[in-house]
């Protein structure tokens, strides 16, 4: 496929489509082509999308009900195979990895996950993810075009809205997809969507914490330092006590707040690797060998029991 | 029902060793099944136990993977059989070439109503290769699966989204992706490791799956290092917890964080 120079940008959820339209204006700065949305969702989404710097919208129209997102997949290869564009951003999301993989398939080439940052070596492309749990930093070159890759939420900083875009709004020929699943129900699991990624100050409970009900004291701890709550995998994922969008690393968000707080948390590399680039790492723990405390700046030696209801204290008293 | 679970055989990450250049070695790591394949072969075992069928394991990879040891490891978890397509051309395969040996090991199998595979690889961990996978062989396919019912010729499957749950319905033969907590991965037991040794394991090589094109790499990894620490004060508070915590919140306002 001989490509021309424009990136495509495509996710579902907007706030991550901005910083995706970001990531294709850097790359495009690069290869000098323009960057695009791709948008499916009512027209009001399509000029939102010009306004968060998107140089051109693909407008897919509106997703009919009883319809995936992931039924775009036919509609957006025939797309990319017609426009022939550098190469596809899409969302590091669920439905954005599925989006991805089955495109790639698609299109014969292997998506790179989960990208970090993009690099230039001359006129090749170079995409910087994680391997190994975060153990290892790997540098891949993708060798088939167009490049498809995914990107999480965090790892490009969305511009400003613009007030006046003068970017168009085409459209593309929808396809149907060879299958479909019926949806049968949608129950929605988090009350409230939280985007870690751009809170200031993250109090991120671990293992350390014995029972659900002691998150309430964890809670206080955020409240009193206005924080946002994270945590580790395991207290999504497995027991269940805070939806999965608010824990950090490889498979979860990537923060960068001014302040981290893990409070009994081991800090795996699975880990650490979402909130390394925190600007100050504090640790709470009973273990001074944890991996988390050697990459803190702040460590308090002791049990969260005593400690956090100790620190709750000292801030409340600060603020009196 | 015919189910193949794919599961990939791979280099333990905690094995990794950090030489003083940043390099890493995995010469001495050793070689497992990716904790997040076992609750796919967990999945594919409930599901035989419930409606009948059969189980297959399928990996492919470089030759070291064929060792008994794995063969056991993996047939003791259940499944009647295991294919391996264990050839070093595969050494370091990135997600397309494996995705369309899969792909053609599935349709060699033949008559396969329903393809499982893990959320993510051990090594890896792109999550891709199943959704790859999926739409090569033209089924439905989907990701984050934390439920699945099979019903006649279809199956009833919860997805596990960001910030719902997804239930949907859709016709065999598909490809699921499942969560690693789907289900919590039984240990083997004496029984079934003795008869591990006994079931069939079929070696095939590239050459019996007719693929003439599709491995030729699409992705080539430039560099492979360990992450570059963060440079951090490591300053240790102890004492008594109200010490403690006045000492860290003076240190925090210092720092100008609250
Ligand atoms: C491929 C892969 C991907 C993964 N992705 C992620 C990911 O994205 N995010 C993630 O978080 N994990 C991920 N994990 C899991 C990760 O490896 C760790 O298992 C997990 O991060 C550990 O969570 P934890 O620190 O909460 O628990 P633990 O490791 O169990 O640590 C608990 C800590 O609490 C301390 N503690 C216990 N009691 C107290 C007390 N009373 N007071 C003070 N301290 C106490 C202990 O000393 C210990 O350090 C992944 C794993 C794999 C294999
Ligand atoms: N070489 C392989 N052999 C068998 N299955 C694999 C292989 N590579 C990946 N898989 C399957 O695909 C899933 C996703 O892999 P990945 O895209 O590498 O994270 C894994 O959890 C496995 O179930």
């Amino acid at each position: 496929m001989t490509e021309n120079k424009d990136v495509w940008v495509y996710s579902e959820k907007p706030a991550l489509q901005a910083e995706l339209i970001a990531c294709a204006r850097q790359l495009t700065s690069h290869t000098g082509g323009q960057a695009i949305a791709v948008v499916l969702g009512p027209r009001s989404l399509a000029e939102q999308t010009l306004r968060q710097g998107a140089q051109r919208v693909i407008w897919l129209g509106e997703l009919a009900s009883g319809r995936l997102v992931e039924d775009l997949v036919p509609t957006l290869a025939a797309g990319v195979q017609a426009k022939t564009p550098f190469g596809l951003i899409i969302g590091a999301t669920i439905r954005g990895r599925a989006v991805a993989g089955r495109l790639a398939a698609r299109l014969g080439v292997a998506a790179l996950a989960d990208v970090l940052e993009f690099q230039w070596d001359g006129p090749a492309l170079l995409a910087r993810h994680m391997v190994f749990g975060g153990g290892a930093v790997r540098i891949d070159r993708p060798l088939a075009s167009p490049v498809i890759a995914t990107v999480g939420q965090g790892i490009f900083e969305a511009s400003a809205l613009q007030a006046q875009p003068n970017g168009e709004i085409e459209t593309l020929p929808w396809v149907e997809p060879p299958w479909q699943a019926a949806v049968i129900e949608r129950r929605s699991r988090a009350v409230s969507s939280v985007n870690l990624s751009a809170a200031k100050r993250v109090v991120c409970p671990g293992r350390g914490v014995a029972r659900q009900e002691d998150l309430s004291m964890i809670e206080e701890l955020a409240q009193a330092l206005s924080a946002e709550m994270a945590c580790t995998r395991p207290l999504a994922e497995g027991l269940g006590w805070l939806p999965r969008e608010r824990y950090i690393g490889i498979s979860g968000a990537m923060v960068k707040p001014d302040l981290y707080i893990g409070v009994g948390v081991s800090g795996q590399a699975q880990h650490t690797i979402g909130m390394s680039e925190s600007r100050v790492v504090v640790a709470i723990n009973k273990d001074r060998h944890a991996p988390l405390v050697s990459q803190s700046d702040y460590a308090v030696e002791g049990d969260l029991y005593q400690v956090v209801p100790a620190l709750i204290r000292a801030l409340k008293a600060r603020k009196a | 029902m015919k189910i193949v679970v794919c599961a990939k055989l791979a280099p333990d990450a905690s094995d990794i060793e950090i030489r003083s250049d940043g390099s890493i070695s995995l010469e001495r790591a050793e070689w497992r099944i990716g904790s997040f394949d076992l609750p796919a072969i967990e999945a594919a075992m409930r599901l035989k136990d419930a409606h009948g069928g059969s189980v297959t394991a399928l990996s492919v990879g470089p030759q070291r993977i064929n060792n008994s040891k794995l063969r056991k490891d993996l047939l003791s978890r259940g499944p009647d059989d295991l294919v391996l397509v264990a050839e070093d051309a595969l050494t370091g395969a990135d997600t397309a070439v494996t995705a369309r040996v899969l792909a053609a090991a599935v349709r060699k199998i033949g008559a396969v109503d329903l393809v499982l595979t893990g959320e993510g690889s051990a090594d890896l961990y792109f999550q891709q290769v199943g959704l790859q996978l999926g739409e090569l062989l033209e089924v439905p396919v989907f990701n984050a699966v934390s439920n699945i019912e099979a019903k006649g010729s279809q199956v009833r499957i919860e997805r596990s989204l960001e910030e719902e749950t997804e239930v949907l319905e859709l016709p065999l033969p598909a490809l699921l992706a499942v969560t690693t907590d789907i289900h919590t991965p039984r240990l083997p037991n004496m029984k079934e490791i003795l008869l591990a040794g006994k079931k069939p394991v079929y070696e095939w090589r590239l050459a019996d799956l007719e693929m003439e094109r599709g491995l030729e790499p699409r992705v080539e990894a430039v560099s492979l290092r360990a992450p570059r620490p963060v440079e951090r004060k490591r300053i240790l508070i102890e004492g008594s917890p109200e010490d403690a915590a006045q000492t860290l919140v003076g240190y925090l306002a210092k720092e100008g964080v609250v």
